[in-house]
Parts: C-alpha cells; sequence; structure tokens
C-alpha cells in the first residue's frame, strides 16, 4: 500500500514560501530556549538525590536535546513539505499539519470573513497568515506563512469574490 | 428616525413582574449571598424576633431591588429592531436587528401562570463578540403580549425579506404529542437521572447557606451491616429512578410539537410552560440521538439544527423523549432520509479494537514491568491483572463503536453516525455544507482511513464520517454537497494547474 493511493484527497497546488522553513526553526528554537530554561532552573533548584528526580541530571538534557533537533531540524522540513494551499475558481483549499493532515475546502460562496494576521516573528520573516471564516466552526481554511503582500492580495481577492457570489452563506 | 407611525412607544413589562422579583429574590440575590454570612458573623442572639426582622428587612430590600428595576426596564419593538433599555445609573440601550433574531421563546414559570404573565426569549444570533449574553429576556409581559411578540417578531421580518409571501391562514400540523408512558424511558436517560441529584445538590448548598444555629438537627438513620447497606443502595436506586422520571415529568408534560406555517412551535412544561418558535427555513438537518440505556429499550430523542441559533441543544429539541420509531419518522418529514447508512471498512474496526485495546495492554505491560523489576512477590501483578481486564472489556466497546459507525448519501441530504454511550445520527440536508475537512493521523494513513467532517453553520458546527475507506472520502464529499467537492479528486492532478500568486 503506497502512500499515494491512501491519500483521500489531492494535494492543493501551491507550496508556501522558503522563508515559512526558517520561521518554524526559530519557533522551534524559541522552544527550545524556552524549555532550556525550564530544566536549568529544575537542576538548579529541585533536589535531585531522591528516588523520583534522580534521573532527571541525564534524562533532562537527553529529552531536551531530542526537542531540539526535532522542532528546529525535522519538523519544519516536513511541514514545509506538507503545506499546500490553493485558490480556484469556485474554492479555497489548503492542506496542514505535520504528523496528522487536515485538508480543508471552503466554497467561495460560503466564505464570511477573510482575516490577515500578522505576528512578530511573521513581520521578522515579512509573512503574514490569512484565515478564511464560514458560518461552522469547523470550517476555517487556515494557510500560515504566505509572504505579506500575497496575503493582503489573495485577502482582498476573496473577500471581493465572496461578496460577488454570496448566497446565504449558512 | 423612523416615520410617525412607524416610531412604536417605548413598552414596560407587567408591574406584577415585581411581586414575582420580590418573592424569588430575584435583585436581591447577589446582595444576599453577602448577607448571610454577615449576618451569621454577627450573631442572632436575639432568636426568634431577630430572624423574624431580618426576614422582613431582607424582603423589602427585594422589593425594592425588583421595583427599581421594573422601573428601569423599557422595550421596543420597532419594525426594524428590538430595542432595551435598563439599569439604574448606567444606562444600557441593547438593539437587536429584526433579521438577527433566529426564534423567540416564551415561557410560564408557576408564579408567572398564577399571575397571568409570560417571559419571552429572543434569540438575537449575535457574532462571537458579545458571546454568552446572545438573547434578550422581557421578563413579566401579559399573555396576549408574549403571543404578539413571539408571532410577530418571526412573521414581520419575513414580509419585509426579499421574498414576500401572501400571508396565507396559518396551517397547523401537529408533529408530536407526547405520551405518558414515555416518561418510563427517564431512568435510562442520563440526562433525568442527573435531576434528582441536582437536586439533592441544590438542597444541600441551601442547607450549608443557612447559619448554623438555625439548622434543624436531624439524625440520619442507621445503617449497619452489608444487608443494611444493600437496603439503603436499593432505596436509593428506587428513589433516583422516580427523581429522574418526575423530573422529566416537570420538563416534558404535555409536549406537543406543531408546523405552523413556516415556522415550527414546540410547547412543554408542567410547572414551568415553555414555547418555543424554529424557523423551518433556518432547519439545516435533524439529529437522532440515543445513549446506551435509551437504545436498550428503542428510545431515542430528536434536535433540529437550526442556524445561527444560540442555546441549541435546549431551543432545538423537537422530540425530548420518545420511541425511535417515532422519532426516525420525525427525522424523515423535516429532512429527507438519504436511505440506509454505507458500513465502514473493516480497518475501521480494527483501528476502534486497537484504539479500545491499547489503554489496558499498556496497563498490563506496566504492571508486568514493575513486578519483574520489583520482584519477588510485590504488589505489581495485581496492576497486571486490572490492565488485562480493562483491554478485555474494550473489545465490546470497540465492537459497538464499529457498529454505529456509518454514512449515505442521498439525492437531496446525507448522514452520518458515530458514538456509542451516546449514539448519534446526523441527517443534514445538502445545502447545509458550508466546506468540508478531511482528517488524516499516520495511523489512518496506514489503515488507508481517513475522517471527513462536514462543515455546517449549525449545531455543533461539524459532523463526522470517522475512519471512511480513503478512496470513498471524494466520492462521499461530492455526493453529499455538490460538484464544487470535486476540488478535493485526486485525477485533477494531471490537468494544468494555475500558477501561484508571486510576490511582487
Amino acid at each position: 500500500m503506497t502512500a499515494a493511493s491512501s491519500a483521500p484527497a489531492r494535494s492543493p497546488a501551491w507550496p508556501l514560501p522558503r522563508s515559512a522553513v526558517w520561521l518554524w526553526a526559530t519557533q522551534g528554537l524559541l522552544g527550545t530556549l524556552v524549555w532550556g530554561a525550564v530544566l536549568t532552573a529544575a537542576l538548579l533548584f529541585l533536589p535531585t538525590d531522591d528516588a523520583p528526580l534522580s534521573a532527571l541530571p541525564w534524562a533532562g538534557p537527553l529529552l531536551l536535546g531530542l526537542y531540539a533537533v526535532g522542532s528546529i531540524a525535522v519538523q519544519p522540513v516536513i511541514r514545509h513539505r506538507v503545506h499546500r494551499w490553493e485558490v480556484t475558481d469556485e474554492a479555497v483549499y489548503a492542506l496542514t499539519g505535520w504528523l496528522t493532515r487536515t485538508w480543508t475546502l471552503v466554497p467561495i460562496a460560503r466564505i464570511q470573513t477573510v482575516d490577515v494576521t500578522r505576528g512578530v516573528l511573521q513581520q521578522l520573516y515579512g509573512l503574514a497568515s490569512v484565515a478564511v471564516l464560514t458560518a461552522s466552526s469547523k470550517g476555517t481554511v487556515q494557510v500560515p506563512h504566505l509572504p505579506a503582500d500575497v496575503a493582503e492580495r489573495v485577502a482582498a481577492d476573496l473577500a471581493r469574490r465572496a461578496e460577488q457570489v454570496r448566497d446565504e452563506a449558512t | 428616525m423612523s416615520g410617525p407611525a412607524l416610531a412604536a412607544a417605548p413598552r414596560r413589562t407587567s408591574a406584577r413582574i415585581v411581586l414575582v422579583h420580590t418573592v424569588t429574590f430575584r435583585q436581591a440575590r447577589q446582595v444576599l449571598g453577602i448577607a448571610l454570612p454577615v449576618g451569621a458573623a454577627i450573631g442572632f442572639d436575639g432568636g426568634a424576633t431577630a430572624v423574624a426582622l431580618l426576614a422582613v428587612a431582607a424582603t423589602l430590600a427585594s422589593l425594592a431591588f425588583a421595583a427599581v428595576s421594573w422601573w428601569r426596564f423599557t422595550y421596543t419593538d420597532g419594525p426594524a429592531s428590538v430595542v432595551v433599555t435598563r439599569g439604574l445609573l448606567a444606562r444600557s440601550t441593547r438593539t437587536v436587528p429584526r433579521d438577527r433574531i433566529r426564534g423567540v421563546e416564551v415561557e410560564q414559570p408557576l408564579l408567572h401562570r398564577l399571575l397571568g404573565m409570560v417571559r419571552v426569549r429572543i434569540d438575537a444570533a449575535a457574532g462571537a463578540a458579545t458571546g454568552e449574553d446572545e438573547e434578550v429576556v422581557l421578563d413579566g409581559v401579559g399573555r396576549a403580549e408574549g403571543d404578539r411578540l413571539r408571532a410577530g417578531l418571526l412573521v414581520r421580518r419575513s414580509a419585509a425579506g426579499p421574498t414576500p409571501e401572501p400571508p396565507a391562514p396559518p396551517a397547523e400540523e401537529v408533529l408530536a404529542r407526547f405520551d405518558r408512558r414515555w416518561l418510563l424511558y427517564a431512568p435510562l436517560v442520563g440526562g433525568y437521572l442527573a435531576v434528582p441529584l441536582a437536586a439533592l445538590g441544590a438542597l444541600l448548598r441551601l442547607v450549608d447557606e443557612i447559619p448554623r444555629g438555625l439548622r434543624p438537627e436531624v439524625d440520619g438513620p442507621e445503617v449497619t451491616g452489608p444487608a443494611g447497606a444493600a437496603v439503603a443502595i436499593a432505596v436509593a436506586a428506587v428513589l433516583l429512578a422516580l427523581g429522574s422520571v418526575v423530573g422529566a415529568a416537570l420538563v416534558n408534560w404535555g409536549f406537543r410539537l406543531v408546523r405552523r406555517g413556516g415556522s415550527l412551535v414546540a410547547v412543554r412544561g408542567l410547572v414551568t410552560r415553555r414555547h418555543t418558535e424554529l424557523e423551518v427555513d433556518r432547519v439545516r438537518g435533524v439529529t437522532v440521538a440515543a445513549g446506551l440505556g435509551m437504545r436498550w429499550v428503542r428510545a431515542a430523542r430528536v434536535n433540529a439544527l437550526v442556524t445561527g441559533l444560540g442555546a441549541a441543544q435546549r431551543r432545538g429539541q423537537l422530540l425530548p423523549l420518545g420511541p425511535r420509531v417515532l422519532a426516525e419518522e420525525l427525522a424523515a418529514r423535516l429532512v429527507d432520509d438519504p436511505g440506509p447508512l454505507r458500513r465502514h471498512p473493516p480497518a475501521a474496526r480494527r483501528r476502534r479494537l486497537a484504539r479500545a485495546v491499547a489503554p489496558g495492554l499498556a496497563v498490563a505491560g506496566a504492571g508486568a514491568v514493575a513486578a519483574v523489576l520489583a520482584g519477588g512477590p510485590a504488589g505489581w501483578w495485581p496492576l497486571f491483572v486490572a490492565g488485562l481486564v480493562l483491554a478485555g472489556l474494550g473489545v465490546p466497546v470497540a465492537l459497538g463503536r464499529y457498529a454505529a459507525l456509518g454514512h449515505a448519501a442521498g439525492p437531496r441530504s446525507f448522514a452520518v453516525r458515530s458514538g456509542w454511550l451516546v449514539q448519534e445520527r446526523a441527517v443534514l440536508q445538502r445545502r447545509a455544507v458550508v466546506g468540508w475537512r478531511v482528517r488524516q493521523s499516520p495511523f489512518q494513513r496506514r489503515a488507508g482511513l481517513a475522517t471527513v467532517v462536514a462543515c455546517v453553520g449549525a449545531g455543533s458546527g461539524g459532523y463526522a464520517a470517522v475512519d471512511v475507506a480513503a478512496a470513498d472520502v471524494v466520492p462521499f464529499a461530492r455526493a453529499a454537497s455538490g460538484a464544487w467537492a470535486g476540488a478535493l479528486e485526486p485525477e485533477r492532478l494531471s490537468g494544468g494547474r494555475p500558477s501561484p500568486p508571486r510576490s511582487r
């Protein structure tokens, strides 16, 4: 059984920009730093002689190292390979996820609002996220980390087209 | 500003509501919570007179609170919106546009009924910004005024809508009527079993608030020996069952579901009469749900999935409790039946089994490892046995969960079913779908399965066909919604693809 045969839906056409990888890696680095600080504090202030915590001096750094490799080197690359998006004539389509994959398809006629958000890190890399919202709380298409100007253009275009073809939208 | 003919005058609620609110301490309740402990701290040395004085003072305070809030409360049902003004010092004005009104509910608690009043709840499907407070309550209007509001708020809007219809004489059609025998189902429904427990909890809390010195001394009956315990448990079980029947009777007495013109009207309740009105136009689907106990006696309940309806669990109830046959019949009258459900592939059963047995096996494994490491007759073997028992119990659960899975797509509607503790079948209209979401975990990928969720702007927001064969996902989505879902189709890979928008 190959991976292709068990994919339930096609991949959308467009990949995310390369800089998204760096953004995810930066997030992984920040997460590693936070956990490193927590571990350092634990090693400094907790008594590690007793039985339940005696493994901490060697297991802690080991786990932290694994987390660092996973979140900085492995996960961003896989995410970039998985994440894809596409806007067709009648729908918005995105594939997100890392291990568990989620395909979301929303017809343009059912779009209610389009949000563009730029986080602090995203601004550093000139990226922005687009969220396409519908009347359903589960029916939101998230496209993370697009180039900021592309995101703005796509959002404006979707909002305009949704206005034209909107039926009741619920 | 609207013209003089349209400018409706602000109305007040009935002054009799002051009486009700005084007796129920509606406004004074928050103050009472502070006053009682303070009083207890000061101490009631004066005995009975002091208690009587305190009661009088509290009642007077409650009267004052109730009177002020009645005096400062007005509402206006204008042609375009309903405006509610309230507040003593800080005036707050709430304006609800008429086209946002999704439902009107008229309820009549006991005191209201004695005084000939009703409470009107207007469900204003506000956005997420207002959060929890998305309904306007007009407490204590006359019965006739309540009926006028219920009929007027929904009707006038559709007349002003884009497709004006001639006001046809509303033909009534009774869709369901409560049968007293259905009350016997109540002890098997979790929700009704909770009613006597909740009542007990409320009683205990009340007792807790009474200052210690005023509490009556009650000795509990002595329970001794296993026979005594068995009797106590049996008595408790009988009381619980009786309590649930009484609770179900209180809530559902005289239930009637009527289709009147373009709306569904549900009436129910023994002490508090509740009158809920829903627009048929906004119904996107129904759910037929049955818990473990209910399935055993072939009972079910039916909920309507209505777009933009707040408190949907309570408001959308079409059949609170009844025989399954009737529930299915009612569901089919509102949404076309898409036909028999298709079973999910055997891989889905393997997955259910793996998921249900794994926790038990993990516990057993941990127990075995611990027992071996600890060595000797250590106390870890019971954990191993408990894990095995847990895993064994998981098997029937998994098979039940698998048996619940199913999906079907008909010409105008589709259905999905899942759940074991509470099995729910959702039947939705094709137009209800506002999007599709397909999820596949690594385990599902290996098993060639996927979960496909129909995103719907009503009810819980999404209804999932769990563990469908991956190859069936797109055909199902397409059959259940429309050609646009064909965008998921893997074949389109070969076609010419539009180039992505470029960054400038």
